[in-house]
């Protein structure tokens, strides 16, 4: 049974589907909150990293002599001292033949982006820090450098890497159907380039993290990590300094631990050998033939096995992410090695112009899109071809591979393409460097939803009526798109375009077009549709990167204590997102108690389960939210049975009410968590361990599906500025049921205003000499309250049959927004714009009232 | 991005702030609201040795007015001269452009002389200056001398100020009673400096331009005024909308603004010449209405 | 008064509603000497340049950037930080309205945004919706899309109201 309905405010009796007040805002907005700046332990000393001038240089020689004897430095330390204690970077996700370098913390040879990090200075404040980086010499000679992928394309331009075949470090294609048959057959092929500009994620929170070493040498990193578990094992794995051989002999001397390890590995390698086997290793043969990894992994390898203590990751108060802090990154790295070096706790708390260099980059990327299409719309193929500026060094873990898969995996969208041929590169440049930035692969949607809008033009169509013709309805499911995933009911998209479409179709728009007209302005409608993955079905990951679908596997852990305390233990790393609320929604109503009995625990991997992702990825309440439903429903079965026992009752007949656990019909009779608690701990006999615990995962189940939405756009422009003002902004979405309706929209107005200052505002851009041109606020324009409109929110509710139906909203704000306002700037001037970034002087270009220079 | 060391000098009367002007000279700089000194030097883009602050020197917070016009005082925050009615009267044209400086937080603390003082070329205050015919009073330990706007300005940041001098009072000439003016600009965010602004007056007794001036922000590397458009409008009457738009004709001829990363070169001299037309018809509508 | 690099100032001033006096190198700005001085870290740095406004204080009852200020031009000067909003552990009205608004997602923002909405009401206790947006527009959030932001300066007025009507 599926159901589409307008979605209710609150959903019976639980605490899902009401809009509760965050818990989160008791600490916040009394200022107490933890961030990491806020993490001042007893003589720590603050980094700063000294930063490449240059995009593209040799570094010839570093003298820190006059640094050091600067009053108040603790150490300076050059990227070849810190390197000499840390193993590279090694790539996890790759593509086929792709050239992924090793990296390190930090350069010492090269140069290869303003802002690469030459040198550290601990010191006793960030001052004296910021005063010694000026008094550190260093002789750079200049390279040519590579600043655009036309450059880095050119066979000529010096190479960034030197194992590498020139500066295009990836060059594939992979065909779905037979195209060319299907291109040649249909009535018409139109054929458009699209560009996209280089913008950053921008959390108002910069990066940061404290090390604090304990006297035992334990470390205790504080970090604005998004995924502290990667953070805990980088950490581990590349400070192993001491040789393979070594490592090896002792653990091999560990005998109890050595046979853990092996039952460990046995039944791993039993769970995954299929998606293993299943992995493209060519990029990893790619790059041993150059690089040789292995001697690093296997020193690391071993460091691991032998090594008695693994650092502890925190993560607190976390101010925005976006993707952004979802890597290990190379400075938190540097500051970790720096640290142990001086043995001083250290604490490195990014500035922004230091953000805007390398904080994280992305969707710089270039797209040639060629649709096939009948007389009367029918969509018969799609062809993309797909080329992104990597930047400079990789990010790690989860870099351009991934952004590329998701590109090709998304882009024929929900719409019926039968087939498609999609062909990528990647450039590395002298620039930041490229990570993931909410719905990574949010400029699919944009190209394809302008190609169609292209299409519905040159054929006289109206775009709208083009889109219900083609996209996948209800009737059509179970099917699979045509780059593999499975597509199910809850891919409603069709649902919130009509829905979409009555609304347009509902506005006076002549009304409004001649109202706009006699203001010197020009009204436009646009409108964009898309699917996304939250948390998707089971072969969605695998069809983006073959065999990698485990690493999005999320565990998590509910306890009752043995006074009948609820505590649940996740690995998500929440920077915005309001877990400890939701979560405590959803456990409580499986609980059946007041959600102040329950206790959201996060932010320490000693205690949370390890989870590759962490936050990220919109898996926050699908993934981390139906984890969390399954342990403590599991939970609470336990608790029911023993409670049946001690209430000399069946199972069935057991109910628990705001924490009263008794026969049905008979509360005056109940007992209560604390009660049945502490039977279970006088059973296990042993004197300490919680009453109850329950580990359960999420290995993508099949429940949940798709996230849906379609976004509209009106837009105003004024003929005279160029400047674009949205009287009205719609957003019809279907995430399923929802948790707590005023996260979600304000999840999705967020991602919204982000789109709108992508299009308008926003623009990190480089000279082409590779000079970054937008280094603080004043030239990274982030929207403000005058720029952002109001945003309209419609939900629709499509059910899935699993146990667990939530779905994510994260990213989508941020993917349907460029695409939808694109298009109705468009409109309104009677242009198909095929550049995202539309400022005034663009618009003002596009309409033919003014030249290019 | 933290300021760099720097001897701090607190003197608590003019004499003293300008003694140790003329003893430090290019060492030193002068901090009043230091809201744009203060994330120049966080970025380390300058780094005085000595930072003389001359926030407790009495008397120079007062907006003056008079026969002769308006005194503004070194120490007046924008927000004391955004709520001044007396200012609002006597010199409207710089009333009006205090909404455009920055945001709240920034007018709080960020003064009238301070912003003329560091003459960014897309500054609002110093094309004002420049329309009105403002002096500047620029104070020494060896006296007082008076600059016209039209001689303060110099360059991208520069001013004809010496290292030696504190820019102790702005003054404004009177107000004429059948003059009316105005600031109109584009910037890209609310906010934000402007892309293009125009400080513009224009006075018409008996409802016909008898002089205008029209002062730009943002298209040089500091305001300038366009006297071959100004002289074009003498004679015109207040609703003569073709004169305007021929007035912007010729100011989008005669400017030469750059590009940067905000918009091109061609697009502010548009802009521009769009502005000439919107800040003349609302200036001459303000005549027309209190006619 | 003269401090000589590598000296220290001695400062005093009020801090929510306290007499505070410390000592510390003149070049420190008003944010850190908050923070790091005074271990009064609910003052937040987002760009340190005087853009995002999460660092925005009241200084004599006027919205400021701290991070530029210097800590020596507090001087004598009133502070007002977050943490001097609510009494005796509950919310003021602002605070209030942003709770139950459900203003903020990360709210690193949020210091800058309670102290402007403060100032904002203190001078115009009925702002316009047009007149919160411009006041607030010094203050960047990336999370919320101000929405909702705008709805809690809304409810903080109808909270004031209320108050005043008891």
């Amino acid at each position: 049974m599926t159901a589409t309905e307008e979605h209710v405010q609150t959903s019976g009796l639980g605490f899902v589907g009401q809009s509760v007040k965050r818990v989160e805002d008791e600490w916040l907005l009394a200022g107490q909150g933890d961030f990491v700046a806020d993490r001042l332990p007893e003589g720590v000393a603050h980094a700063a990293f000294l930063r490449s001038p240059f995009p593209h240089a040799t570094i010839d020689s570093i003298d820190t002599s006059a640094a050091k004897k600067l009053p108040g430095v603790i150490a300076v330390y050059t990227g070849a001292e810190v390197n000499a204690n840390t193993n590279p970077f090694i790539p996890l996700i790759m593509l086929p033949d792709m050239y992924t370098p090793l990296f390190m913390p930090m350069t010492e040879d090269k140069a290869r982006f303003v802002g690469d990090p030459v040198a550290i200075v601990l010191a006793e404040s960030r001052y004296i820090a910021e005063d010694a980086l000026e008094l550190i010499e260093v002789d750079y000679t200049d390279l040519e450098p590579v600043a655009t992928m036309s450059q880095a394309r050119n066979p000529n331009s010096p190479q960034l890497w030197d194992k590498a075949d020139g500066n295009v470090l990836h060059d594939g294609s992979k065909v779905y159907g037979d195209v060319d048959a299907a291109f040649a057959k249909a009535d018409h092929v139109f054929t458009e380039t699209f560009s996209c500009h280089r913008v950053t994620n921008q959390p108002m929170e910069a990066r940061g993290t404290v090390v604090e070493i304990g006297q035992d040498g334990h470390l205790t990193i504080t970090s604005t990590s998004q995924a502290p578990h990667a953070v805990k094992w980088a950490v581990a794995a590349m400070t192993v300094t001491e040789k393979a051989g070594r490592n090896f002999r002792k653990f091999w001397r560990m005998k109890e631990r050595r046979a853990n390890f092996k039952a460990a590995r046995k039944a791993f390698l039993k769970e995954h050998m299929p998606a293993i086997r299943s992995q493209d290793r060519s990029g990893q043969k790619h790059q041993n033939k150059r690089e040789n990894p292995t001697k690093h992994q296997l020193k690391m390898a071993m460091g691991l096995l032998a090594s008695e203590d693994f650092p502890t990751v925190r993560a607190g108060d976390i101010g925005g992410g976006f993707g952004s802090k979802g890597s290990v990154h190379r400075e938190e790295m540097a500051l970790i090695v720096a640290s142990k070096m001086a043995n001083r706790s250290a604490q490195w708390i990014e500035d922004r112009v230091e953000n805007l260099l390398d904080g994280g980059q992305a969707r710089e990327e270039e797209f040639t899109m060629s649709i096939a299409i009948d007389d009367d719309g029918t969509f018969r193929g799609l062809k993309c071809h797909f080329d992104l500026d990597y930047g400079a060094y990789p990010s790690f873990p989860i870099g351009g591979a991934l952004t590329q898969g998701m590109i090709r995996v998304y882009m024929p969208g929900p719409y019926r393409f039968p087939v498609f041929e999609f062909t990528s590169r990647m450039m590395a440049t002298n620039k930041g460097k490229q990570l993931p930035y909410r719905g990574p692969w949010a400029n699919e949607t944009w190209a394809r939803e302008r190609i169609i809008d292209i299409a519905a033009e040159k054929l006289g169509m109206d775009p709208l009526e083009l889109r219900q013709k083609n996209m996948y309805a209800a009737e059509d499911f179970p099917t699979k798109m045509v780059t593999g995933p499975t597509l199910d009911v809850t891919m409603s998209c069709k649902g919130t375009l009509d829905r979409a479409v009555e609304e347009v179709r509902g506005l006076d728009l002549d009304a409004m077009r001649a109202d706009a007209e006699s203001r010197g302005k020009k009204l436009g409608v646009g409108l964009a549709s898309y699917h996304e993955a939250a948390p998707g079905p089971p072969d969605f990951l695998d069809s983006v990167t073959p065999g990698n679908g485990m690493l999005a596997n999320e565990e998590a852990r509910a306890v009752i204590e043995r006074d009948g305390s609820i505590k649940m233990y996740t690995s998500q790393s929440p920077h915005g997102q309001s877990h400890a609320t939701t979560y405590a929604q959803v456990v409580a109503d499986e609980f059946g108690v007041a959600m102040d009995d329950v206790e959201i625990v996060w932010g320490n991997t000693d205690t949370s389960r390890f989870s590759f992702i962490g936050t990220g990825g919109s898996r926050g309440g699908p993934i981390g939210g139906g984890v969390m439903k399954y342990s403590a429903r599991e939970a609470r079965e336990q608790v029911n049975e023993l409670a049946a026992e001690m209430l000399e009752a069946s199972v069935e007949d057991v109910t628990i009410e705001n924490g009263n656990i008794h026969v049905a019909g008979v509360p005056a009779r109940g007992i209560s968590y604390a009660d049945v608690a502490a039977e279970a701990a006088k059973r296990k006999g042993s004197a300490d361990g919680p009453a109850f615990e329950v580990v359960r995962d999420y290995r993508g189940h099949g429940d949940g599906g798709w996230s849906v939405a379609t976004h509209v756009a009106v837009v105003e422009v004024d003929m005279d500025t160029g400047q674009v003002d949205i009287p009205k902004y719609l957003v019809v979405e279907d995430c399923g049921p929802i948790i707590n309706p005023k996260i979600v929209d304000g999840q999705v107005r967020g991602g919204v205003a982000q789109g709108i200052g992508m299009v308008l505002y926003e623009n990190l851009v480089y000279s082409d000499e590779g000079n970054p041109q937008a280094t603080t606020y004043m030239d990274y324009l982030i929207p403000t309250a005058m720029e952002i409109p109001e945003i309209d929110i419609i939900h629709l509710e499509t059910h899935s049959p699993g146990e667990n139906d939530f779905r994510g909203v994260g990213e989508g704000g941020m993917i349907g927004a460029p695409a939808a306002l694109t298009s109705a700037v468009s409109d309104a001037l009677g242009v198909q714009a095929t550049d995202m970034y539309l400022p005034p002087t663009k618009i003002l270009e596009m309409a033919g009232v003014i030249d290019p220079d | 991005m933290k300021n760099p060391p720097f001897t701090y000098h607190r003197p608590e009367s003019l004499d003293d702030a300008l003694a140790l002007l003329a003893e430090h000279v290019d060492e030193a700089k002068v901090l009043a609201g230091g809201q744009s000194l203060l994330p120049v030097m966080a970025l380390r883009l300058g780094r005085p040795e000595h930072l003389v602050d001359i926030n407790r020197i009495p008397g120079l917070d007062q907006i003056a007015v008079s026969d002769d016009g308006v005194s503004i005082g070194a120490l007046v925050r924008h927000v004391q001269a955004e709520r001044s009615d007396e200012l609002a009267t006597a010199a409207p044209v710089v009333h009006a452009a205090m909404p455009y400086i920055g945001h709240r937080a920034i007018r709080s603390q960020g003064t009238v002389c301070g912003s003329i003082a560091h003459a960014d070329p897309a500054a609002e205050m110093p094309a004002v200056c420049l329309a009105t015919g403002a002096t500047m009073v620029a104070t020494s330990a060896d006296g007082v001398r008076e600059i016209p706007a039209a001689e303060f300005g110099e360059g991208y940041l520069t001013t004809a100020l010496a290292p030696t001098e504190i820019l102790t009072e702005v003054r404004f000439p009177a107000w004429s009673a059948t003059a009316a003016g105005t600031v109109v600009e584009v910037a890209r965010r609310h906010g934000d400096y402007a892309l293009v602004g125009l400080a513009c007056v224009v006075d018409a007794p008996g409802g016909t331009i008898e002089s205008a001036a029209l002062s730009f922000f943002g298209v040089d590397n500091r305001p300038v005024r366009i006297a071959e458009a100004e002289a074009s409008l003498v004679g015109k009457s207040l609703d003569d909308m073709a004169a305007f738009a021929a007035a912007g004709d010729i100011v989008k001829s005669t400017i030469e603004p750059s590009a940067d990363v905000h918009a091109t070169a061609n697009y502010r001299k548009h802009l521009a010449s769009v502005l000439t037309r919107k800040g003349l018809a609302e200036a001459t509508s303000k005549i027309g209405a209190a006619a | 008064m003269k401090i000589e690099v590598g000296s220290e100032i001695e400062v005093s001033f009020t801090l929510n509603g306290e007499a505070r006096s410390a000592s510390f190198d003149p070049r420190r700005s008003l944010a850190d000497v908050l923070r790091e001085d005074c271990g009064q870290t609910g003052t937040h740095l987002g760009c340190e340049h005087g853009v995002c406004g999460a660092c925005t204080v009241l200084v004599d009852g006027a919205p400021s950037r701290s991070c530029l200020m210097l800590g020596a031009m507090a001087d004598g000067k009133d502070i007002t930080t977050v943490e001097g909003l609510a009494t005796d552990g509950v919310f003021n009205h602002v605070q209030q309205g942003m709770w139950d608004a459900m203003s903020f997602q990360c709210a690193f923002c949020s210091p800058g945004f309670l102290m402007s909405t403060m100032a904002l009401l203190e001078e115009n206790p009925n702002p316009s919706e047009e007149e919160i947006r411009e006041e607030l527009s010094g203050n960047l959030c990336r999370c919320t899309g101000y929405q909702s932001i705008v709805d809690g300066v809304m409810a903080s007025i109808e909270n004031l109201k209320q108050q005043g009507g008891e």
